[in-house]
């Protein structure tokens, strides 16, 4: 029988996720995983890492590592390790990050320190070692960065998460210029409001009047995990093969008005 | 450092895979890896690891890897 059209298909493909304990990265995981990929699951949160494991198909293919993305000198290693375990990398998705909304008047540098480490210096510095010589597919493969609505677009009191995001979103073109001659694309996808455990006790959703605002703001009312994890399966797969440098906006329509 | 250490630097550097396929006579401009990235990153690598900033014209008149490493490592 003519085997079925998947053009979205991930079978054979390495994927590497970070922030794979929760949220949107744990989704990407389970969605990965359904899609046929092998994953290299990364998280500092252990625990939440297990439970991604019982969630995802074919545990048994998978590596996890329980890692702080900021120990700049350990993930290297930890790359290696995974690569020789489960075989080299094909596509990247970094998820990991962390949101705040903090008024200017009482943001401080340690705390921009921090909003920068985990939200873009850790996404740079994992792309640097996946696609450190050795590491990444020789045929090439998708890497994705974790932008966002608020990178390109103003809420009050949102200035040092949209710093961040931003950051990546113009990263992510300048890398596409680089690696393209490796055959490695590299995109940002930009969702609006996602109701995830790291942004669902922010006053924006944990508030029931802020919630109607914020859900207000969105034509299609707000986004779950699935709705990102979907959209990175395109990014990853063959289907988005002449797709590089490009921001995929997934946002209910936020940014339409 | 040693000559061997500054080979497997300069393999990252330009991305060759094996390091042991280079030598301190190999000429780095007939790599199948040689190319403007690797050049920036080489000159990088200068910068870091010795604190050396070259001049482009100098740096066009290197053809080994061992002359890449004498400019880094001379007085």
């Amino acid at each position: 029988m003519e085997k079925q059209f998947n053009p979205f298909s991930l079978d054979g493909k390495v994927i590497v996720i970070s922030g794979a304990a929760s949220g949107i990265g744990r989704q990407c995981a389970i969605n990965c995983s359904k899609m046929g990929a092998r994953l290299i699951l990364l998280d500092l949160n252990e625990a939440g890492l297990a439970e991604t494991m019982t969630m995802v198909e074919h545990p048994e293919e998978h590596f996890t590592a329980a890692v702080n993305l900021t120990d700049y000198e350990r993930v290297p290693e930890v790359i290696k390790e995974a690569v020789a375990k489960v075989g080299r990398i094909t596509g990247l998705l970094n998820c990991a990050g962390i949101s705040t909304t903090l008024p200017l008047n009482v943001a401080k540098l340690e705390v921009l320190d921090k909003f920068f480490h985990v939200n873009v210096y850790t996404a740079y510095f994992l792309t640097q070692a996946v696609t450190k010589i050795g590491n990444f597919s020789k045929e090439g493969g998708s890497i994705v960065f974790f932008s966002s609505a608020a990178g390109q677009y103003g809420e009050t009191c949102k200035s040092i998460y949209g710093m961040t995001k931003g950051a990546l979103y113009a990263g992510a073109k300048s890398l596409a210029c680089e690696l393209a001659r490796k055959n490695i694309r590299v995109n940002s996808i930009s969702p609006g409001v996602i109701v995830t455990p790291i942004n669902q006790n922010l006053p924006h959703i944990a508030d029931p009047e802020q919630r109607k605002q914020t859900e207000a703001l969105h034509l299609l009312g707000l986004g779950n995990p699935n709705d990102i994890a979907n959209a990175c399966i395109y990014l990853l797969s063959d289907a988005s093969r002449w797709v590089t440098g490009s921001n995929l906006v997934v946002d209910g329509g936020y940014t339409t008005r | 450092m040693t000559i061997n250490k500054f080979i497997e630097k300069f393999a990252e550097a330009v991305e060759v895979e094996d390091a042991s396929t280079l030598s301190a006579n190999t000429e780095f401009r007939n790599l199948e890896e040689w190319s403007s990235l690797a050049y920036l990153s080489v000159i990088a690598l200068m910068d870091e690891e010795f604190d050396v900033q070259i001049e482009m014209e100098d740096f066009k008149k290197l053809k080994t890897i061992q002359e890449v490493f004498d400019a880094c490592t001379k007085e």
